[in-house]
């Protein structure tokens, strides 16, 4: 082992040349390293998106199969009629207990006419074609949910409880609604208050206890452009057994559809296939909406890709740079690499030398590099961080993505979530997490591992390269000629 | 010890060769000098014995072995210690480091023996602050004492010496001379030097001269 004996009288003895090495060494391992934490937080940052977006899967009905059971039964003397047939409950809790389904929402929407208040009436409402206040379709909308916490609007920001408190589990089987503010405000009605309703075809009336009152901060754009039931201002939420209530006894333990949240995105067509051999499938449909997820995949896909190539673009630039940097210092030491040919030395040994030279310089650089990689981490993490942040505020923005689906609902961020809890009937939606989980891009044991790693590839490859001088060379031509 | 038998060199043809059909022996204990005007390739000739370079023709016989078949780079490990004019010193280096690193490549029997080395670059009158300091700041003769020293450190029994005396003035070329006879004599190598020297070939047993691509032993 007298090569690692010299190699080190080298390095101390040298040490302006030492010194310059571990400069360019430390600027390669510091140029590999925040390569390999781009492409370790592009990890993170996918796994982190991918869990931030969702998925999800809602159950409704056959849509397509009732157009096409309406358009047999019609015939030239009666009008035909589009029969949806209503989600069982029964049904949605067998869906509820497969795997990667982490929970599910009802929803059951109904209309009614204000009896003991004034509904809001909007300007427009009267221009438009069976706009009226009051109609036969009702002027309120009942949206019946399993909790409005749970319920897009509310979960997105849209719509904030301001005074009581939400709808819960705990409701069913109860009157209990939760009223706007502008509704409120306008027939002068706080919480603890009864109102009354009577519905919008046939005859009934019910006794409602408001228990809390929202804001919908879209309403006074929305008012003006949404006619009767459809202002957020006339819609009031409570438990889908109580919407089930008002449409009448044939609805009891259904709902118009139910919203499965999947855990892992990536499951989610295996939990539809096992969905829809628990359904009646001529009557009922599992829709699933991941495209957000997809979104989310392709674009994290590029940015892994990107660093990717990044750490194999340093590291080959690396090699290079090193390879040249060690075939000048091969050059330079003709005359020793000489001496020790003629004294009997091996070639391997020699080359073996610079290795070793190459290795101390290495451990010097790669702690220079994961010192300077901690700074690097933190300001990639920054950088990432707020990238992130953007893609998930640009996809729940509403109004972010495509157009507002009929039923008057905005699209984006509140696609993202309808269908659950709050949304329409049918309309289905991937599922967004609230959580945003802290972006990790800090130096680990394994970064460095793999620094190493990459490190000692390159000097190997360099050594390699630079050590087809020390192969040829001729002892005579260097110490004698 | 050493034969040259039938041995010729040319670079590109055989035309212009530097000499051919040379048979020469060397014996342990002795000491040779090998001179010659500057051109006429008695370093070349050096060469060949040091193992650093392969005859065109003939071959040269280590203890009746060709050290061809030996291989030049075991032949240059185990049998050979060369002498350069310029010294050819690990600059990097203390002169003690430079003999300890000439024994371990050599495997020599005193390897790792610090004092050893110490010795030996004693007795050529290097003082002990002279040892530790980097080559580098020692002068022209000094240097090649601790070349010399490395020399003897290694267990070589073949001692190959080229203008060791080129670089140093009147009274160090006569102690070097005189450290190579004592090599000879006294520890029983087999020394050859190449010198344009008169003077030193004169302190040498025996005198080889290369002339007209003939070597011929002079008396």
């Amino acid at each position: 082992m007298n090569f690692i004996r010299r190699a080190w009288l080298s390095l101390t003895a040298k040490k302006g040349r030492s010194i310059l090495l571990i400069l360019v060494t430390s600027a390669i391992m510091l140029f590999v390293l925040a390569g390999l934490l781009i492409r370790n937080a592009a990890d993170t940052a996918t796994a982190n998106a991918k869990a931030s977006v969702g998925a999800s899967l809602t159950l409704s009905a056959n849509r397509s199969q009732a157009f096409k059971e309406m358009k047999k039964s019609s015939s030239s003397s009666s009008r035909p009629t589009l029969k949806m047939s209503s989600v069982k409950l029964s049904d949605v809790k067998k869906i509820a207990k497969l795997a990667n389904v982490s929970s599910y929402d009802v929803t059951s929407s109904t209309t009614v006419n204000a009896k003991s208040f004034d509904a809001i009436s909007t300007s427009s409402s009267s221009n438009m074609p069976g706009g009226s206040s009051s109609n036969s379709s009702g002027d309120i909308t009942v949206t019946g949910v399993t909790s409005t916490s749970e319920s897009s609007s509310f979960d997105d920001g849209t719509y904030k409880i301001t005074k009581g408190r939400g709808i819960t589990s705990a409701d069913e089987n109860t009157n209990h609604v939760v009223i706007e503010s502008e509704l409120a405000k306008e027939d002068n009605l706080s919480v603890g208050d009864t109102i009354t309703v009577k519905k919008s075809s046939g005859s009934g009336t019910y006794k409602l206890k408001i228990v809390g009152i929202y804001k919908a901060s879209s309403s006074s754009e929305a008012s003006s452009a949404m006619p009767g039931q459809s202002d957020p201002s006339n819609t009031i939420y409570t438990s889908y057994t109580f919407a089930n209530t008002i449409k009448g006894s044939k609805y009891a333990n259904t709902a118009d559809s139910a919203t499965f949240t999947v855990s892992n995105p990536s499951k989610i067509k295996s939990v539809k296939s096992a969905g829809n051999k628990l359904i009646n499938t001529k009557k009922y449909s599992l829709s699933t909406d991941d495209s957000n997820y997809e979104t989310v995949k392709a674009s994290m896909k590029n940015i892994k890709s990107f660093a990717d190539k990044i750490v194999w673009l340093v590291a080959i630039a690396g090699t290079i740079i090193l390879a040249l940097i060690v075939i000048l210092m091969v050059r330079e030491r003709r005359h020793e690499i000489g001496i020790l040919l003629s004294l009997g030395e091996s070639r391997w040994k020699i080359v073996a030398q610079f290795f070793t030279e190459l290795v101390a310089i290495l451990i010097v650089s790669l702690a220079v590099a994961g010192i300077g990689g901690k700074f690097v981490g933190n300001k990639l993490a920054q950088e990432l961080q707020s990238q992130e942040t953007t893609t998930s505020t640009s996809m729940s923005a509403p109004g972010g993505q495509g157009g507002s689906m009929s039923g008057g609902r905005p699209s984006g961020g509140a696609t993202v979530t309808a269908g659950k809890s709050g949304g329409t009937p049918g309309m289905m939606g991937g599922r967004q997490s609230s959580s945003q989980e802290q972006l990790d891009v800090s130096v680990t044991a394994l970064t460095m591992v793999e620094l190493g790693g990459f490190g000692l590839a390159i000097i190997f490859l360099s050594t390699m390269i630079a050590s087809f001088g020390i192969l040829r060379l001729e002892p005579k031509k260097v110490l004698i000629e | 010890m050493l034969e040259v038998k039938d041995v010729g060199y040319w670079y590109t043809h055989q035309d212009d060769s530097l000499f051919e059909h040379v048979n020469l022996s060397f014996e342990a204990g002795q000491s040779y000098a090998i001179v010659g005007q500057s051109g006429a390739g008695k370093t070349t000739f050096l060469s060949l014995l040091a193992g650093l370079d392969k005859p065109k023709a003939g071959q040269i016989l280590y203890d009746d072995r060709n050290i061809s078949e030996i291989g030049l780079t075991n032949y240059r490990k185990n049998d050979v210690s060369i002498v350069f004019q310029s010294y050819n010193l690990f600059t990097y280096m203390s002169a003690i480091d430079n003999l300890l690193t000439a024994m371990a490549i050599t495997g020599s029997k005193h390897t790792g023996d610090k004092k050893y080395a110490i010795d030996m670059l004693h007795k050529l009158g290097l003082a002990h602050v002279q040892m530790q300091k980097n080559v580098q700041k020692l002068s022209g003769g000094q240097q090649q004492r601790v070349a010399i020293a490395r020399t003897m450190a290694c267990d070589a029994n073949l001692v190959v010496a080229d203008e060791p005396t080129g670089n140093l003035d009147e009274d160090n070329t006569i102690e070097v001379v005189d450290l190579f006879q004592k090599i000879a004599h006294e520890q029983g190598k087999c020394v050859i030097i190449v010198t344009h020297e008169a003077a030193v070939a004169q302190m040498c047993d025996h005198t080889y001269k290369l002339e007209k691509h003939v070597f011929s032993e002079s008396v």
